[in-house]
């Protein structure tokens, strides 16, 4: 008699896969499992690496595929490093991941910190937040350079009412000074809600008991802020800097989209200035060696910083 | 150290009413003991003391001060909580540091490590003191909290179970340290509990609670001996006192519904017989679960006790406690 339910689920239950298909074990069976994803990521990801690799050490140049290619050793990675422009494109990068960085941390957790106030409404403003992230990088490019432009931009528009200045007596994109930061700017008003989520994950982690705990430990609002929010939120901030960090060294269709590296070459980062070598220049062995560099400061970078994170985490 | 007095404290939650109209007392070096079943309303009046919530309506005083409206900092009471709340990214000696390092106290570094030490002393926990507060077991977390408390000098000790989840020999021992706490600094305890012996042994005063009234508050041995209701004479005494309709073993006074019988209440080999349905040999003492005129009843009879189920013994009640239908006390002249 089958009474119980669990009884009437296993009478129903097919006999294992294994058993039926003799000699599969257990271990075989989870290899076939992961086969595909391991041969994807080798397809993909592993063997294109060092496919690159070997081209970085030749003059090959894809466009012209009847030049025998040659072995060059390492005069592409000597080029690169004692080039100048390129050293430029590395500060203007740097340059823009600080101040992106910086300004999403910032106003970033402060949003987290109002929205983590309990409210009303404080879901919908989330979700009014949060838009800007949901929206194409190259559509918030494109209507951004309408924002920008001097004569009928609604930026333009509102820094000449705040500040009294002419607001067709200057142009975000065009002038060789505020082009970096109108990169900055879009780049922040569409990044800061990620930021601002993952900081609103982290506060709402602390309890409201330990809060409370501070509370009748005679800690003011100030302290409980210093001792208690920021050491507990801190990984979270960490990983958000690595999420966004990681994202804007790759920083690509907002500044083809807004100044297509220009005006000048200041605000070529070295993504759009990889791109220019390799598929404009056709330089494929050149870019390959300035790929590999890219990849080994990325990796390095991220190394060390993912070791901090876990320093922090295990605190 | 000074006294705490509740007036008229009500507290609702929505349409639950937590504490109603409770008044109360705990006199300056006091260690009041608050009982009753989960609900009561027994750490929601915790919280109103500490200022961590706001009555509804009713006065909170601290050593004659109005503090209704008041923080809990400028309150200055220390709370021990009934899930720990210790400050999981910090270890267990910034834990015990963190009250005495308040901008309040001003407190020289010395002065400090000095206090942290002889706290981690009294708690047997100097040897987790650069331990994370995550890496610690129930019982220690349990400890590092009471501790928390123990390292202030404040108006009031507020405590929520602190003892709950410690093994038997570090209760016992704790017991008497903040006891001990209590009888040499003159401290004022308020200290919610479960466990009876707790509150037979270190209470002062006990306060019974039962959906949000105070029923009676007053020494634990009046509790015990002239309890008002019968949920007030549930609250203590182990075994539970029995609770039998009030004609079983004879007449009773006029309006009498139940009568309450404690084991000492309870005469062996006098009265009617009872049947031995089962006994338990707890080691100093032997307990005796009858069966008598289809009621159950359970009592305690000495440990060497050569009694086993199925005997029958005589038993009869010896000075009862009467209450009416509602459960309140009857008094017999």
């Amino acid at each position: 008699m089958q009474r119980t339910s669990i009884e009437r689920v296993a009478a129903a239950t097919p006999a294992p896969v294994a058993r039926r298909l003799t000699g599969l074990s257990d271990r075989v069976i989870a290899w076939i499992f992961v086969a595909p994803t391991i041969f994807l990521l080798l397809a993909v990801n592993i063997f294109p690496l060092i496919w690159t690799i070997r081209l970085s050490f030749t003059n090959m140049r894809v466009n012209r595929p009847n030049e025998p290619v040659e072995f060059v050793g390492l005069r592409n990675y000597q080029r690169i490093l004692t080039d100048p422009d390129i050293w430029q494109t590395m500060q203007a990068t740097a340059h823009f991941l600080f101040w992106t960085l910086a300004l999403q941390i910032v106003i970033g957790f402060a949003l987290a910190w109002l929205i983590n106030r309990k409210f009303r409404g404080n879901d919908l403003w989330t979700t009014i937040i949060v838009l800007p992230m949901m929206l194409s990088p190259a559509v918030v490019g494109n209507f951004w350079t309408f924002l920008y432009q001097p004569q009928i931009g609604l930026f333009n528009y509102a820094v000449g009412f705040l500040t009294g200045a002419d607001p067709s007596s200057f142009s975000m994109i065009a002038d060789v000074r505020l082009a970096p930061w109108a990169i900055i700017i879009v780049d922040t008003w569409m990044w800061t809600p990620f930021v601002m989520l993952i900081c609103l994950a982290g506060l709402r982690s602390i309890p409201a008991s330990i809060y409370e705990a501070a509370e009748c430990d005679r800690a003011s609002k100030w302290r409980q802020f210093w001792t208690i929010t920021i050491p507990m939120v801190l990984p979270f901030l960490m990983l958000a800097v690595l999420f966004r960090g990681i994202e804007n060294f790759k920083m690509f269709d907002l500044v083809v989209q807004l100044t297509g590296g220009g005006p000048g070459n200041t605000t070529e980062l070295t993504s759009i200035n990889l791109k220019r070598e390799a598929f404009e220049k056709w330089r494929t062995g050149y870019s390959s060696a300035y790929a590999i560099i890219l990849f080994v400061t990325v990796f390095g970078l991220a190394s060390i910083y993912v070791k901090a994170l876990n320093k922090v985490k295990s605190r | 150290m000074a006294e705490i007095t509740l007036s008229g404290i009500t507290k609702r939650f929505g349409p639950i009413t937590a504490l109603d109209d409770v008044s109360l007392t705990v006199p300056d070096g006091a260690f009041v003991v608050l009982l009753g079943p989960t609900g009561a309303g027994k750490t929601t009046l915790l919280r109103l003391v500490s200022g961590l919530d706001q009555p509804d309506a009713g006065r909170v005083q601290i050593g004659g001060q109005d503090v209704s409206t008041a923080t809990p900092a400028q309150r200055n009471v220390a709370m021990v909580f009934q899930q720990y709340s210790l400050y999981p990214h910090l270890t267990v000696r910034q834990n015990l540091e963190f009250p005495l390092k308040s901008p309040l106290l001003r407190l020289p570094p010395e002065q400090i490590a000095r206090k942290v030490g002889e706290v981690a002393e009294v708690l047997q926990i100097t040897h987790k003191l650069d331990n994370k507060a995550t890496a610690l077991s129930g019982g220690e977390m349990q400890r590092v909290s009471i501790g928390r408390a123990l390292v202030r000098n404040p108006a009031a000790y507020l405590m929520d179970e602190p003892l709950s989840s410690l093994d038997a020999k570090l209760r016992a021992d704790l017991r008497i340290e903040l006891k001990r706490i209590q009888h040499d600094m003159g401290a004022t305890f308020l200290y919610v509990t479960h466990d009876q012996i707790e509150a037979m042994t270190m209470a002062t005063h006990v306060g019974v609670l039962d959906h949000g009234r105070l029923v009676q508050f007053g020494p634990p041995r009046q509790i015990y001996e002239d309890p008002v209701s019968i949920h007030a004479a549930s609250r203590l005494g182990q075994p539970r006192i029995n609770i039998l309709p009030a004609t079983l073993f004879g007449p009773a006074p006029a309006g009498a519904a139940h009568i309450g019988l404690r084991p000492e209440q309870i005469r062996q080999g006098e009265g009617e017989d009872s049947f031995v349905r089962r006994v338990e040999h707890l080691g100093d003492q032997t307990r005796l679960h009858l069966s008598f005129h289809n009621h159950d009843l359970i009592t305690v009879t000495d440990a060497h006790t050569g009694l086993k189920s199925g005997d029958i013994v005589r038993i009869r009640p010896e000075k009862p406690l009467y209450f009416d239908a509602s459960g309140a006390r009857i008094h017999q002249e």
